[in-house]
């Protein structure tokens, strides 16, 4: 059996509200299990359960059934925590504090001696970018400063397994490209990374695997690779036409016009020499074509809306008649 | 474990030091003694009786209060801001965070209630008294005090809102002060008065203890400007006032155990 970093074995959370006695059910058996050493993304859209699940993996919800097991140890568990590093959603810290006040309260939690505890620090301040911020008030940084505070108090603890939930959220392209390369970096140097987001280029960019959960259910889990299908689902092709061009764009999709290029794209079951040969015979020169495959995000749209089918399918047949 | 509630204590601290509000009761106390001053002035000889008089009671009350205030906001502070995301998923369990926080409070709510001993002594000062026997083992059991009254709101903040919790938390100070009346009513009582009472007796904390100048203490009369209890008294209602920290941190880290941190 491989050795796991994450073992997720049919975790439920279901809140019931106080007075209402509703139940609302954010995680339905959810089984997922994430090897050493793996970039893991975990995708899903907003409310789908993907911070349920990790509140839950780092202790600060209880599930309602099932199980999980960091690092080996049965949650929740302290001895993990200890071997784990967290950047919670949308971070909040103590705001009288300097990063590099956060950094020693960090490593004091996680028992770091102080001597190492300092030089740590100020590794960790320059390698997330914020030097000429670290006597700051964490009260005067922006979002994406904020960030790069949690992800170096996730750090403080040289951890074996890193948790980052939204770790790119409020980060501006180049924020997003050095957290990306922060990500790669982590599991360059041997740790294991998991990471939720919604943003499915970072995850088809730099993932081992990839995990998508739907309304409170996992969807799909595998390498990417694995996961998108392989079949062509068409043709992108990009014409260089002077004129008009209705002719050759009659019946296709995304169809998008620059000065006089013209691209667009021909559905799985079009000729698509024929067509070229059409273009040819309108005048127009071809610039390129390419197939085009599904994509995590064709995947990730496909395994939502099955998911919204399924949950409104379920909801029609609790409804009573 | 004494490193990691040690540094929540800390952090605490210097939390609970940027309250400005603190600040502004640390003023109200030394507005207080000086308003002992005049009132002096217009009891002859009884200048030092009033600065006492006012201080203890400034102590006491200011010191409660702040515990209340304290107490109420920054456990619950703690959950509604998300801090606390970002501490208990760290190797630290969470009665050791509730511990730490209580700690960290005590140590604010200590300086305060030195702070404040510090004006009445140097008003005592001013009207040509010092600060004796008495007033000290006076100023400790008002320590005692603020420090149980912390413990208790504490307990009912961390399941409940800043306003319920410090409802709840005055009203026990309130009873608790009022011990002794609680007891006639015990007694003499009938009916849901005397069920009331005899509830109140079970679970709340007796603060009365820790204010007994101008009560009767096991029949004798006692008041800090003449016969006072003896520091084994104090030891006595300090080791009570401890009992009930202890039991109601226990039960605030339990409460706090089972919360879901959503």
């Amino acid at each position: 059996m491989a050795d796991l970093a994450i073992d997720v074995r049919d975790l439920a959370k279901t809140y019931r509200t106080p007075f209402a006695r509703r139940k609302v059910e954010a995680l339905r058996g959810v089984t997922f299990s994430v090897e050493r050493g793996a970039l893991f993304g975990f995708v899903g859209p907003n409310g789908a359960g993907k911070t349920t699940t990790i509140r839950t993996l780092m202790g600060l919800i209880r599930p309602t059934s099932g199980s999980a097991k960091l690092l080996g140890h049965t949650i929740p568990s302290r001895e993990a925590r200890a071997r784990v590093g967290f950047l919670p959603e949308a971070p909040y810290f103590y705001d009288y504090l300097t990063v590099r006040e956060l950094l020693d309260l960090a490593g004091r939690l996680f028992g770091v001696p102080s001597a190492v505890r300092k030089k740590r620090a100020d590794d960790l301040i320059e390698r997330v970018g914020l030097t000429r911020a670290a006597d700051q008030n964490l009260k005067k940084f922006s979002k994406g400063m904020l960030q790069r505070a949690g992800l170096a108090q996730a750090l403080m603890n040289d951890p074996e397994l890193v948790v980052l939930d939204e770790p790119m959220s409020g980060l501006d392209p180049i924020g997003r490209k050095e957290v990306r390369d922060l990500i790669v970096s982590l599991r360059d140097a041997g740790k294991t990374v998991f990471f939720s987001t919604h943003i499915l280029t970072d995850v088809e960019a730099i993932t081992d695997r990839v995990a998508i959960i739907a309304r409170g259910s996992l969807q799909a889990s595998g390498s990417p690779a694995e996961l998108v299908k392989k079949t062509v689902l068409g043709t992108d092709v990009t014409v260089r036409v002077a004129g008009d061009a209705a002719a050759l764009t009659a019946g296709h999709s995304r169809i998008r016009r620059a000065g006089d290029e013209l691209g667009l794209t021909l559905g799985a079951d079009v000729d698509v020499d024929a067509w070229i040969d059409q273009a040819h015979a309108a005048g127009a020169k071809v610039v390129s074509v390419s197939p085009r495959h599904e994509t995590l995000e064709d995947l990730f749209m496909r395994e939502v809306k099955a998911a919204d089918d399924a949950r409104a399918k379920a909801d029609a047949t609790e409804q009573p008649s | 474990m004494i490193g990691r509630i040690w540094a929540i204590a800390l952090n605490t601290f210097r939390e609970a030091a940027r309250i400005r509000v603190l600040y502004g009761i640390l003023v109200l106390v030394v507005g207080a003694n000086l308003l002992a001053l005049v009132l002096g002035t217009m009891a002859t000889r009884e200048e030092a009786r009033v600065a006492r008089d006012i201080g203890l009671a400034g102590i006491s009350l200011f010191g409660s209060l702040t515990a209340i205030f304290l107490g109420v906001f920054l456990l619950y502070t703690e959950v509604q801001r998300r801090t606390i995301h970002a501490i208990v998923s760290k190797p630290i369990e969470r009665w050791e965070f509730v511990v730490g926080k209580y700690l960290g409070m005590a140590l604010v709510l200590s300086v305060l209630v030195a702070l404040f001993a510090v004006a009445m002594a140097a008003m005592l000062a001013f009207e040509g008294a010092g600060i004796d026997g008495n007033v000290m083992r006076a100023v400790v059991l008002a320590w005692f005090e603020v420090l149980t009254v912390a413990a208790i709101a504490i307990f009912f903040s961390s399941f409940s809102t800043p306003f319920m919790s410090g409802i709840f938390a005055l009203a026990m100070w309130v009873i608790g002060r009022l011990t002794p009346d609680v007891e006639a009513a015990a007694r003499n009582a009938s009916g849901w008065i005397r069920v009331l009472a005899k509830a109140a007796l079970e679970i709340v904390p007796d603060v009365h203890l820790f204010a007994v100048s101008g009560r009767t203490v096991d029949g004798a009369h006692v008041s800090v400007h003449g016969d006072f209890v003896d520091w084994g008294y104090v030891g006595m209602a300090g080791l009570h006032g401890l009992g009930w920290i202890a039991a109601l941190l226990a039960l605030s880290a339990l409460l706090f155990h089972r919360r879901d941190f959503v």
